[in-house]
């Protein structure tokens, strides 16, 4: 029980340093983009956010199907700090590429398949939380919010590919044929992932330590 | 298992239908939608085709999240749940039969809601109508597949209209896309895209859900409150 918080305190550090070291290379290694020029700079927080985001959702769906299979509160508690880490960085995730879209397309918004599924999981995930919010029996709401996790991921790829054949406008960024990404750029971005992992699985293992603290403290309570 | 998914559907349309509030609240939902978004339009000016189908497919989806919530509502007055729970047969027979069920109700309001598209928006069918009600069932079969499966999961709270929406709403986008895409066609637009795309979507939906149900109803619909 102790270790998480330890381990965690070291990610969330190790993680806060190595992004202050890639501001350096977004700052001064990578080139300046030639139209869009200092604003492209707001892609490399753009793209952890999303990425990591996508993995918080796909964190849930495995712990719900963990919970549903062993039915231990530690998957249930992973669910719930991953879904609210995936709704806090796919709505950071979405305010950047609004600010993107308003500098490169002249649009605040566009029906794009990432932006919109982004979107859309936000909202999905964003119903999780109220559901895990909700005053309910704890074993049904943990069963509820597990079958929800599973479903709402279930989603996603027909969310994607409905959006796409509506229309995009997106940049493709790793594309088959190399992207549309400079070495510098590429190499930076992907520091910047990196990074952002380590600060990820850092906040993910405090607050799972702080649920467990909470699931401990209402025990306490309730054997009053 | 079929005797068990007939017996619900048949218990749940009669009490649904026969009672005095029925099938009343959703369609008088649906049609305000009607109503009101005709208003967005000017004196003698007709609704482009996709703003109408866009109004069918959102009525339709506030009339399944009422219609789901009160068919599940159905058993929770009498505690009549656990009756169904201790019938001999798969659980998945309850799931499946009040998704036809809501089919079957989805489809009647439907009826009443097409009528209204072109009395208030002004719309005409000039294009090909066998792929609208391809997709009108296809649509219809993911709505109720899904619909069934929140409806479950919704159950027993005092605020699960408003809970079904904010998760039945996302998760439907990919339906209404196809839905909207193959309907505003027929209804006049003219689209690049071909109404087949549209249709193998929705029925990859449908068997996505179709599993999904199948798999997870068993641990929504029990004993364990």
């Amino acid at each position: 029980m102790l270790k998480n918080p330890v381990l965690a305190c070291i990610l969330l550090v190790a993680g806060c340093f190595a992004f202050a070291c890639c501001q350096w290379l977004v700052y001064v290694y990578a080139p300046l983009e030639a139209t869009m020029g200092i604003a492209q700079k707001i892609f490399y927080i753009h793209l952890p956010l999303a990425w990591w985001a996508l993995v918080s959702f796909f964190v849930v769906f495995l712990g719900s199907i963990c919970y549903l299979l062993k039915r231990s509160p530690g998957f249930d508690r992973l669910c719930a700090a991953a879904a609210e880490l995936g709704v806090l960085l796919s709505g950071l995730a979405l305010v950047t590429g609004a600010l993107w879209a308003r500098k490169s397309w002249g649009i605040w918004w566009t029906w794009d398949p990432r932006l919109t599924t982004t979107l859309i999981m936000w909202f999905v995930y964003s119903g999780y939380l109220v559901l895990h919010g909700l005053e309910m029996p704890r074993q049904r709401k943990t069963v509820v919010c597990a079958v929800l996790g599973v479903v709402a991921f279930l989603d996603v790829p027909l969310v994607f590919i409905s959006a796409r054949i509506w229309r995009s406008v997106h940049p493709a960024v790793f594309a088959a044929g190399g992207g549309g990404l400079e070495p510098e750029m590429k190499l930076t971005v992907i520091a910047c992932v990196f990074a952002f992992g380590v600060f990820w699985a850092g906040l993910l293992l405090l607050r799972m330590a702080q649920l467990e603290l909470c699931a401990r403290v209402q025990a306490l309570r309730q054997g009053e | 298992m079929v005797r068990l998914i007939a017996a619900v559907v048949r218990k749940d349309l009669t009490l649904t239908l026969l009672r005095g509030n029925g099938l009343v609240q959703a369609l008088l939902l649906g049609l305000l939608l009607f109503f009101v978004f005709s208003l967005s339009q000017g004196v003698g000016e007709r609704a482009s085709p996709q703003s109408a189908a866009t109004v069918f497919w959102l009525s339709s989806t506030f009339c399944q999240v009422l219609i789901f919530s009160q068919i599940y509502a159905l058993e929770e007055i009498t505690n009549a749940r656990f009756g169904l729970l201790l019938v001999p047969a798969p659980i998945q027979a309850v799931w499946l039969g009040k998704a036809i069920a809501g089919f079957c109700l989805l489809l009647l309001a439907q009826l009443v809601f097409l009528p209204a598209a072109i009395v208030f928006l002004g719309q005409t069918v000039s294009g090909a109508l066998l792929p609208a009600l391809l997709a009108l069932l296809l649509v219809d079969t993911g709505m109720c597949a899904l619909g069934s499966l929140i409806g479950a999961l919704a159950q027993g709270q005092g605020t699960r209209e408003s809970l079904m929406s904010i998760v039945f709403f996302p998760l439907l986008v990919p339906l209404l896309l196809a839905g909207i895409g193959v309907c505003s066609q027929t209804l006049g637009t003219e689209s690049p895209d071909d109404a087949d795309i549209w249709l193998r979507l929705a029925c990859a939906f449908d068997a996505v859900f179709f599993g999904a149900g199948l798999l997870l109803f068993g641990f929504l619909y029990s004993g364990d409150d």
